[in-house]
């Protein structure tokens, strides 16, 4: 092996004497002197040892949710630490400003790294700046001393914050995908929602029929379809096809379910079912298309109530359906839907006071917290049961039933995370798809092509699950 | 009578070159020594890697086709709007009443150059509702004069995309090159351009023979600078189009590459070598268009 | 006879490019003013009742105000900042002859040619590493460091041809080099002061780049990412006539400083261009 000199050393000597005071901090500087990191006798008032009057940082995105939730944590955790000096911050480019400080050895002592802008948590892991939440895990909940904070988590929000066998981070909103409609439309025209892509099809000719185009999408941005072909393609082929897929297992994306999904996304293209300039309009473009009755069904996230609630005309009553099944003989039950945990919070293994961000956390993960989030944020929280009695808005309403049908068949792919490089190219060729360019064999070997280069490619990390 | 120059020269010195070192000098040498790394932004140490970076970029089918898109910019925008900017500049200066300039050329030379006064972001956002399928301004045009079967939407399609983008830019230029050009056609002698007239020579001999030779000068400025916005194109591309920088990759830029292996990714030392190729590039052009313009002035003396 | 129809067909052409110019803007105008179903029924349609409500909205609740004031801070603040270290640095180099002379003039003129994207990975680190990431003075400090090679190579062949004279009267009289700097030659160098001053102010107005890198906090943004912002992101609500209305907006000072001052503005320009 060659030898690697420190970047400190070459830059010193690469820059001009004038600048080089200043430019000696330029480089990353962390790792050799890990700030103290105290911890408090365990009692039960303070199951997680923080340690008497150690300030607390907190760190959170800004985005779609807001900050009302994070900041309600706030107090809750001032009431069991009166000594502590709390400081919250909401950003909306979290990366740009943690990045450093990870770097530099300072990171704040709870971190939401979310929205466009976040850091790569896998990353993280591998450089070692992150806490092993199995503490937090096993520590009593906030609302019951007798049910751990685990126990109170949906399922797969444990598993989507693992990595390498160490819990990483919590996510704290849950997001379902599906097919979304306007109730009232539906009614006024008989239409009901279909439960194959055959019905879909149908349902189609008659839609068009009423002189209402089928299906409009966020054409500028592919992803959007590409959840409910991969939502067929997960039901078809059941949950080893996706994990054969986030693993980059050869000709994963060439499996017979994977084609015909990608066949019958073709299709509603091919059949002409989109409102026409669809693959020009970006999100909101095609959503407020959507909303003016100009389309009647539309692929999105349940974070859609939220974005269009300005826009979203009286009595339109939005509600989300699970994607139709594929064929008869899916591997998946018919309500299976597409679901993933968002909003990670993670505790960095170098803050200055771990044990209190561990505590912050507990704090998050309690009905009282996760009830106002529901309200305030209009979206599903992580936590159990804490949408139960409340007045729920029609779309959200709808998520949570479609959660409760789905019960434990929630899937969720990971390769979008895991793997940006594909991720890009996967939209692409889906853009591509939809607009009639590319049919679904050549769709499906471009996406397997480009597998192939990331599991063969060192430089990336690679996951497994 | 000169006492200190050198403390004045000192004081009034430091602090420009000191600005220019830390926030100019500094980071162009840093991105040459991280373009041999495979930093993450993360780690504490970057470990050299030599010049894989390099080697990986020319296996990079994004990088190849945000090139090839360059390229296109390259040629597309400056020809475009020098031809376009001369031949306006032309209009203005050598119509009217004995080639004296058409009446109202000062209200077009304002108007064509309001574009100007737009910054890149408030380009990307006011065409992309120009380009817009359905209710964009630019399909409404065609619709209102009868050639609807020309409506499509424009940066969906990877045959219009990169125009689109081209156009936009080329809209944005031609004002100001107008602007410079009729400045510098109008410092042509007038009695040179009388005489070629009383000798019978029609429009297009006098712009050919005398105005283009005497605004060379400019023509050849205009090229570079155009040259350099054309490298970029960054913002537009960004704000735009599908993707960004679709469809299939059709608006791709040197610049969306580099932000997003950086910013994204975290991949920054592969960024730093898109960088340096970047740079390696505008060297080589620019070395090529001054030895191009020595040439030309040996023609014209 | 022929002239005047060829005089006709020259103003359809140059008339046919002075609508295409302001069609976009014109249009921009009216959908500012137009209600969102408006604007999704027809492109061409006016409003029904102006709604001067979607600029009341976008300067209050989108933020346009915000951005705006964001902007002329760092727009001025970098533009004063580059003009005053620019002119000295300029004045220094082409008026005296010292040791590195060429050297310093010829690094500072090459900063012209390297492209930014080349620079912006370490550019990132060290502004953070200074503490200056999302603040005023850190993006002032950046836009000014960027557009001195400019300001340099221009005003350097500026103060070569101002005559010599004046300068060693007023060292005769007693002036000191600064003095001479700031009372004899700076006055004189106003004309190409104006033109490079036009120049830099519309390079930083248009600078996207370096505040997208540079520059996270939503409440410092100015007003490129603001709209880009607005206009892109997902998650913001939908309202289109707002962001009609807060492109008006963005684009309306300078186009009105531009209408008011455009004889000197196109004199400044084209005097430094063709020289």
């Amino acid at each position: 092996m060659y030898a690697h000199p420190s970047r400190r050393s070459l830059l010193r000597a690469s820059t001009m004497a004038g600048a080089a005071a200043v430019l000696s901090g330029c480089v990353t500087a962390g790792g050799d002197d890990p700030a103290p990191q105290a911890t408090g006798a365990v009692t039960d008032d303070n199951p997680l040892g923080v340690p008497d009057g150690a300030d607390l940082e907190v760190v959170i995105f800004n985005g779609g949710y807001g900050e009302e939730y994070t900041r309600h944590a706030v107090t809750l955790y001032e009431e069991r630490h009166p000594d502590a000096t709390v400081t919250h911050e909401g950003l909306q480019k979290v990366g740009e400003v943690l990045q450093p400080r990870f770097v530099s050895g300072e990171p704040p002592d709870v971190v939401d790294n979310s929205g466009a802008g976040r850091l790569d948590i896998a990353a993280l892991a591998a450089a070692g700046q992150l806490t092993d939440l199995a503490d937090l895990l096993d520590a009593p909940s906030l609302d019951d001393p007798a049910v751990p904070v685990r126990d109170l988590l949906l399922p797969g929000v444990v598993e989507d914050g693992t990595l390498d066998g160490t819990v990483r981070y919590l996510n704290y909103s849950y997001v379902v995908w599906g097919l979304w409609y306007s109730r009232s439309l539906f009614d006024r025209h008989g239409w009901s929602v279909p439960a194959t892509w055959d019905d879909m099809l149908a349902l189609c000719e008659d839609i068009k029929g009423a002189g209402i185009a089928p299906w409009t999408w966020q054409g500028k941005y592919p992803e959007y379809m590409m959840d409910p072909l991969q939502s067929l393609a997960a039901k078809a082929g059941g949950i080893e096809l996706v994990h054969a897929i986030d693993n980059l297992e050869p000709d994963a994306w060439r499996h017979e379910a994977v084609l015909a999904a990608a066949d019958a996304i073709h299709r509603l293209a091919a059949g002409g079912h989109f409102l026409e300039g669809s693959e020009g309009l970006s999100h909101t473009e095609a959503q407020n298309a959507w909303c003016s009755g100009r389309a009647a069904f539309i692929p999105c996230g349940s974070w859609i109530e939220g974005e269009q609630q300005d826009v979203t005309p009286e009595g339109f009553d939005m509600a989300m359906a699970a994607v139709p099944a594929l064929t008869a003989a899916d591997a998946l039950p018919n309500g299976a839907v597409q679901g993933a945990s968002s909003e990670s919070f993670l505790v960095p293994a170098q803050a200055r006071n771990p044990r209190g961000g561990l505590e912050y956390l507990r704090c998050l993960f309690s009905g009282e917290v996760a009830r106002g989030f529901a309200e305030s944020a209009k979206a599903m929280p992580v936590v159990r049961g804490a949408t139960d009695g409340l007045d729920l808005a029609p779309g959200l309403a709808s998520v949570a039933a479609a959660l409760e049908t789905a019960g434990d068949d929630v899937f969720g792919y990971k390769y979008r995370t895991w793997y940006p490089e594909l991720a890009v190219e996967v939209d692409t060729a889906t853009g591509e798809l939809l607009a009639g360019r590319a049919d679904p064999e050549q769709w499906a070997d471009r996406i397997q092509a480009a597998a192939d280069a990331v599991a063969a490619d060192d430089s990336i990390a690679k996951h497994e699950r | 009578m000169r006492h200190g120059k050198y403390r004045f020269l000192i004081g009034a010195l430091a602090p420009p070159l000191l600005l220019y070192g830390v926030f100019v000098v500094s980071p162009y040498a840093q991105a040459f020594y991280l373009a041999l790394t495979d930093w993450d932004g993360l780690s504490a140490e970057a470990r050299l890697v030599g010049l894989a970076n390099f080697t990986d970029l020319w296996g990079d089918p994004l990088f190849l086709a945000a090139l090839r898109n360059n390229a296109f910019l390259l040629l597309a925008v400056p020809t475009a709007t020098i031809a376009l900017a001369l031949f306006f500049a032309a209009c203005l200066t050598l119509g009217g009443r004995r080639r004296r300039g058409v009446r109202g050329s000062g209200l077009y030379r304002i108007v064509y150059f309001f574009p100007q006064l737009l910054s890149v972001a408030i380009l990307g956002v006011l065409f992309q509702f120009v380009y817009t399928p359905g209710n964009g301004l630019l399909n409404g045009l065609l619709d209102a004069v009868g050639l609807d079967a020309l409506q499509r939407s424009w940066l969906a399609d990877p045959a219009t995309a990169l125009p689109a983008v081209t156009a936009v830019m080329v809209w944005s230029a031609v004002g100001f090159y107008v602007v410079l050009f009729t400045a510098a056609m109008e410092s042509v002698p007038a009695d040179i351009v009388e005489a070629a007239v009383l000798d019978g020579a029609g429009n297009l001999t006098v712009f050919r023979r005398i105005t283009l030779p005497l605004v060379w000068d400019s023509v050849q400025v205009a090229y570079v600078y155009l040259g350099i916005l054309a490298l970029d194109g960054f913002a537009l591309v960004q704000i735009m189009t599908v993707g960004p920088g679709g469809p299939d990759n059709a608006t791709e830029v040197i610049g969306l590459t580099l932000y997003r292996a950086a910013f994204t990714y975290g991949e920054f030392g592969y960024a730093s070598a898109m960088g340096v190729t970047l740079f390696f590039i505008t060297l080589t052009l620019t070395a090529l268009a001054l030895r191009a313009t020595k040439r030309e002035r040996v023609e014209l003396a | 006879m022929r002239t005047r129809i060829a005089d006709g067909a020259l103003h359809l052409v140059l008339a046919a490019w002075a609508a295409l110019v302001t069609l976009p803007l014109a249009w921009a105008v009216v959908s500012s003013l137009k209600t969102d179903a408006e604007i999704f029924a027809s492109p061409w349609s006016l409003p029904a009742e102006p709604q001067w409500d979607n600029w009341i909205r976008a300067w209050r609740e989108a933020g346009i105000g915000r951005y705006l004031l964001n902007t002329l801070i760092v727009v001025g603040g970098a533009l004063a900042l580059v003009m005053l270290l620019g002119a000295v640095c300029a004045y220094c180099l082409a008026r005296y002859d010292f040791p590195g002379n060429r050297l310093v003039y010829h690094l500072l003129v090459a900063g012209m040619l390297f492209p930014v994207f080349l620079a912006l990975v370490p550019l990132f680190f060290v502004v953070d590493q200074l503490g200056m990431l999302g603040t005023y003075h850190g993006l002032i400090l950046v836009y000014a460091a960027y557009a001195l090679p400019f300001t340099v190579f221009f005003l350097h062949a500026f103060f070569r041809s101002l005559p010599a004279a004046t300068a060693e009267a007023a060292f005769i009289d007693g002036c000191s080099h600064a003095g001479v700097f700031f009372r004899v030659m700076l006055p004189m160098a106003r004309p190409g002061m104006v033109s490079v001053g036009i120049f830099n102010f519309l390079g930083l107005w248009n600078q996207y780049l370096l505040p997208l890198v540079l520059n996270p906090d939503p409440d410092r943004y100015v007003l490129a990412q603001g709209l880009a912002a607005l206009a892109v992101s997902q998650g913001y609500r939908s309202d289109f006539s707002g962001l009609f209305a807060g492109l008006i907006i963005a684009i309306l000072p300078v186009l009105l400083a531009y209408v008011l001052f455009q004889r000197q503005i196109r004199a400044g320009l084209t005097a430094g261009a063709v020289r």
